[in-house]
């Protein structure tokens, strides 16, 4: 039986290649993504491990708990005079202070080198004397900084910035943007920066002031005497620092921190990623399991004949099932290939980039082998599971037969099972989307899985009707549309299932489109009605953690004639109610002038430094009523309690909780603003207020000036960028859904090669022929795409209805974008139709009457 | 070139003009070992009006004859003439026009496509040229041929005998200049056989229709005007005026 397996893949090869292509595709996307994350992680694994090479132990502020995902730590800064006692303690040979915090190095034009927002960090930090415990490797020609405004670079911002040794450099901080001079340029390690960071190196002295507190340092790093045993050095430091609120950490855990916290990190990536591939996968599915049926269908005398000379069911399913194997495997390990070929690629462009990544060979983990080859495999023998069945049920007799019937089960049967499927997918959607259960994403995307199901089992019962009247504005007065409306008809489940793995990208695009233009209009809608200010300076990072505006720029726009009111809001990761949030802060009094926050009881302008809002869902939420007590953990400064003075109903604005400047200032590690408002004096036109804050913003270069009009914009482009990231990896899916379509077409094609061969003998151009092609796979196309849309468009009101808690308020239908959608599935129908096209015009008249 | 008209001048004995001619047809299939020679310099015309049979053993290149007068395969060298068309100096797509409304066809069997009414069949060679069927026409010939209570159905809603009928149908409508039927009562009973003949005879006697036909039974040559011997490439013999006994006769003369 292999043998018969082996020549039936040989024999059907052209037939399969597009199938194969489909897992090559799918296969190689997942292979790729699993190469690149591998590959930044034992990267970064590596520049821990360099980062703490001759790091025995590290001394650092005790933190109340971590917020996940941020890569500065937010850790209480711990005295420089402990740095006395740790010398002390035997076995230490070398201590160094480490101070960091935010610099920005400005360029010649005054632009930013580097934006945290978008891209790798731009740190500031001390320099530390100990050569072993400092990874920075000073070029020739320059030295360490020594006077207070010296400052050494690293060698990637000297170049990008065209800087030398004793050039002047302009640097942002939390302090006022100030001038220093470059004493030398450095390596970090053997690369020009780690991973593209932009790094500014001042003396101790001036790091604490411009970047933390005097007196106070992050981190105390000791090197220990050669052979010390780690544990043992902890151990030792930890009794001579008793009573200090401190910790002390092992360089060896400290370096399997700080990997850990970037595989996590890497992990949401990597998920986030083969969400895609498993998409490409998923949709790849149904062109494998149209190829096995369509060519089983095409088969059927010959698996006749093998059943009537004698063999078992088993032995048919089992070579159908071979067959699969067979091209399973084959096109999973080109995929593989493929895959590892793309992150070689990537991995390229992130150094064009100058994210220098510098572990040398990509990591090929065998985890990735296995799973690329086992998913690839397994999907392509799944697919071709019924298909394989089906084969095992033809009866001997078709040998003899004429008439070629695909056997199908009876429509109440398929229509039974298609509804319950559906019943179960969309109940665990609505379960995922509406629920508080475990798993919610589990469920989310399942249930979709699971529903797209359902709509392949039930499309062949409405895909004659609905591509009949797809086709009917093309048939009319055209032959050539007609016959393309009779052969899309003719069978039902080929056309549906073609159509289906159209349907999914489909519907994937208009519920993310659906999404998009909801949250637009909700934040159109929020900024409309709550937002008085009448300008927003953003720094382009929202989140605070890696950078933000100095307050000094909220002090001196606020000291402006023609400003009213100039408020910085601040945001920091806290833990209320045992869960991890981002809490925004701002000075009380100016709040009411530039927001409407619905303020619903109490008063926000005489909040104290312990006092608190909230929104009236958390107030109702957790039974708060004005003067309850909320406690908030801060991971610096621990645990603390509030007062609650005002609840408020407009949380989109405000978050769940908000605090006063003074809370933020007392607790908060990131003292940067992360916007800041502006209302102008009465009076002041929009042209001179702008003029007067601009000149102000002249010597903050990563700040940007916004009205109102312009932030929405800004809103909408993070959005857009979303929206288009997600196009983009959905257009894989996309893409082989129209591979599907072509597949079809082709395998289609040759079944009629006689009924071609006898058009163009009684009279059809070749163009004809081709334009019948176009139109047949046109309304295939066009069938996937409205299918898409209804799907889409449900999937798209459950998900903003889901959305509503999260500040989604407007639901809108992008009726235009959505038609633009159905013209490009259209357009890609026929962009799909042109090989078909061309083979089945080159097909030989005569076929259609030489007998078989 | 030679001109339609100089060979008319050139050959008295030519009364009528003819409607198709081949000359020197030479057709070679394949290439080296595996050559075959299936028309071996055959020269022939088909008068207007006229009913030819093509007669000849099993591969003596009948059907090659016939395809390549019909504009469905090119002679290796030689020529053929629709009227005074050259048929080897036309394009894919002008040969496709030339056989769209100058000729007809009726083949053994696969005549009709499977996803068309019997209706839609028969005008397709019109629509597909864009060409609105005269009704009248269309109607009258169904009538003729005994389907006209057929044509909303699909092939495989037909017998064999209604199918071949259709195909007649289809292969008139366009009023062409030559009708070829290669074996079209192959496949038939002798009842259905006869009608088609009928049918096939009434439209040479009725619209001076020009036919060619192959056929391997003696019987259904007797219909022709004319019978055409083919053996290994080459017309051996013709026959004028045929019945079924000559051309038994014939044939046996040939295989001794
Ligand atoms: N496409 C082809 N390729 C190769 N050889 C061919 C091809 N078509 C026909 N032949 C050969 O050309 C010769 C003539 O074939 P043709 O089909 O014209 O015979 P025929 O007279 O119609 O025979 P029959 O009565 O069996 O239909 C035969 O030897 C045949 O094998
Ligand atoms: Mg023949």
């Amino acid at each position: 039986m292999w043998r018969i397996t082996l020549k039936g893949v040989f024999a059907h090869k052209l037939r399969y290649a597009l199938t194969a292509l489909a897992v090559i595709l799918g296969v190689s996307f997942m292979a790729g993504t699993l190469v690149l994350t591998d590959t930044i992680g034992r990267t970064f694994d590596g520049l821990f491990t360099d980062i703490y090479h001759s790091t025995d132990a590290v001394v650092r502020g005790q933190q109340s708990f971590n917020p996940s995902g941020a890569f500065i730590d937010q850790r209480p800064l711990i005295s420089a005079t402990l740095a006395a006692k740790v010398r002390d303690v035997p076995g230490v040979r070398a201590v160094g202070l480490v101070i960091s915090g935010y610099a920005q190095l400005v360029a010649r034009d005054g632009k930013p080198i580097g934006n945290p927002a978008s891209g790798p960090p731009t740190i500031g930090e001390a320099w530390v004397n100990e050569p072993a415990l400092n990874p920075l490797r000073l070029l020739a020609g320059g030295h360490a900084p020594r006077a207070a405004n010296d400052v050494v670079i690293d060698k990637r911002s000297a170049s990008v910035g065209h800087y030398a040794v004793g050039d002047r450099v302009t640097v942002l901080s939390k302090l006022a943007p100030a001038a220093y001079v470059i004493s030398g340029i450095a390596t970090w390690g053997s690369v020009d920066s780690p991973l593209g960071a932009t790094i500014t190196v001042f003396t101790p002295a001036t790091a604490a002031r411009v970047l933390g507190t005097p007196g106070m340092v992050n981190e105390i790093d000791v090197a220990g005497v050669s052979g010390v045993d780690q544990d043992q050095l902890v151990a030792r430091i930890d009794a001579a620092l008793r009573g200090s609120r401190v910790e002390v950490v092992s360089g060896l855990s400290i370096t399997q921190q700080g990997q850990k916290t970037v595989h996590d990190a890497l992990g949401f990536f990597n998920t986030f990623l083969l969400i895609f591939a498993l998409i490409a996968l998923f949709v790849g599915s149904f062109l494998i399991f149209n190829t096995f049926t369509i060519i089983v269908a095409q088969r059927i005398r010959e698996l006749a004949l093998l059943r009537a000379v004698g063999a078992s069911r088993r032995q048919v399913t089992g070579s159908v099932l071979g067959e699969a194997l067979c091209i399973g495997l084959f096109a999973s390990a080109i995929g593989l290939a493929v895959g590892v070929g793309l992150a070689a690629g990537l991995k390229a462009g992130l150094k064009a980039l100058g994210i220098d990544i510098p572990a040398s060979g990509l990591v090929v983990a065998p985890r990735t082998i296995v799973v690329a080859i086992a998913v690839g495999t397994l999907v392509t023998m799944v697919s071709a599971f019924l298909p394989a069945r089906r084969a095992a049920r033809v009866p001997p007799v078709a040998a003899m037969q004429d008439v070629i019937v695909e056997p199908q089960s009876p429509s109440s049967t398929r229509a039974l099972v298609g509804v319950l499927v559906g019943v179960a997918g969309v109940a665990a959607l609505l379960v995922g989307l509406f629920t508080k259960v475990a798993g919610r994403m589990g469920f989310v995307g399942g249930g979709a899985a699971v529903t797209f199901l359902s709509i392949a089992i039930l499309g062949p019962l409405i895909a004659r009707p609905v591509s009949r009247l797809i086709g009917s504005p093309m048939a009319w007065r055209s032959v050539t549309g007609k016959l393309a409306q009779e052969n899309a008809v003719r069978n039902p489940a080929r056309t549906s299932s073609t159509a289906a793995a159209l349907m999914i990208g489909v519907a994937l695009v208009t519920l993310m489109t659906i999404v998009a233009s909801s949250t637009k209009a909700s934040i159109n809608t929020i900024i409309d009605s709550s937002m008085r200010a009448d300008y927003v300076v953003s720094s382009g990072d929202v989140t605070g953690v890696t950078g933000g505006l100095s307050p000094s720029l909220q002090r001196q726009l606020s000291q402006l004639p023609q400003v009213a009111t100039a408020l910085g809001i601040r945001s920091g990761i806290v833990q209320i109610n045992g869960a991890t949030t981002t809490v925004k802060a701002a000075n009380p009094r100016g709040i009411l002038d530039l927001f409407n926050i619905g303020l619903e009881k109490g008063d926000v302008a005489s909040m104290g430094p312990h006092d608190i809002a909230v929104s009236s869902q958390v107030a109702t939420g957790r039974h708060l009523s004005l003067g309850s007590t909320v406690s908030v953990t801060f991971s610096s400064t621990g645990r603390r309690l509030f007062t609650v003075r005002a609840i408020y109903r407009t949380r989109e604005v405000a978050g769940d909780y908000f605090l006063p400047l003074a809370a933020a200032q007392a607790n908060f590690t990131q003292q940067l603003d992360v916007q800041d408002y502006v209302q102008l004096a009465p009076g002041v036109s929009a042209t001179v207020g702008r003029r007067a804050i601009d000149a102000v913003l002249a010597s903050y270069p990563t700040a940007t000036l916004l009205d109102q009009a312009q932030y929405k914009q800004q809103q909408f482009k993070q959005i857009d960028q979303v929206l288009n990231l997600v196009y983009g990896l959905l257009a894989l899916a996309v893409l082989i859904a129209l591979i599907g379509i072509a597949n079809t077409l082709a395998l289609s094609t040759y079944e009629r090669t006689r009924e071609l061969g006898l058009l163009r003998a009684v009279g059809m151009t070749r163009g004809q022929l081709r334009a019948s092609v176009r139109k047949e796979s046109l309304i295939i196309s066009l069938l996937g795409s409205a299918e898409g849309l209804i799907v889409g468009s449900l999937f798209g009101w459950a998900m903003v209805r889901a959305l509503g808690s999260q500040g989604i308020t407007e639901l809108v239908f992008p009726v235009g974008q959505l038609l633009i959608v159905a013209a490009l599935a259209g357009v890609a129908g026929i962009v799909a139709a042109l090989g078909p096209g061309r083979r089945a015009a080159r097909i030989d008249v005569l076929r259609a009457i030489a007998a078989e | 070139m030679t001109t339609l008209t100089d060979d008319i001048k050139d050959s008295p004995s030519v009364p009528i003009r003819p409607a198709a001619r081949m000359v020197a047809g030479v057709k070679v299939f394949g290439k080296g070992e595996t050559e075959v020679l299936a028309l071996n310099g055959v020269d022939a015309q088909f008068a207007a009006g006229q009913f030819t049979a093509v007669m000849g053993p099993s591969g003596s290149g009948k059907s090659t004859m016939l395809h390549c007068l019909a504009g469905l395969d090119r002679l290796t060298s030689g020529q053929v003439l629709i009227g005074d068309i050259d048929l080897q100096s036309l394009s894919d797509k002008e040969m496709t026009i030339m056989r769209r409304e100058h000729i007809g066809f009726v083949f053994q069997a696969f005549n009709l496509v499977p996803t068309l009414t019997a209706g839609e069949n028969i005008v397709l060679p019109l629509t597909l040229g864009g060409r609105k069927p005269d009704r009248e026409w269309v109607e009258g010939l169904a009538r003729a041929l005994g389907v006209e209570h057929r044509l909303a159905h699909r092939p495989s809603e037909l017998s064999g005998g209604q199918q071949q009928r259709v195909s007649m149908v289809r292969a008139l409508v366009t009023r062409p200049d030559l009708l070829f039927a290669d074996e079209p009562t192959g496949n038939l009973d002798s009842k259905a056989a006869n009608e088609l003949l009928v049918q096939i005879r009434g439209a040479v006697d009725d619209y001076n229709q020009s036919v060619v036909m192959v056929t391997h039974d003696a019987r259904a040559a007797s219909f022709a005007d004319r019978v055409l011997f083919l053996v290994d490439g080459s017309v051996v013999r013709e026959l004028n005026y045929p019945t079924t006994d000559s051309i038994l006769d014939a044939i046996r003369e040939l295989e001794e």
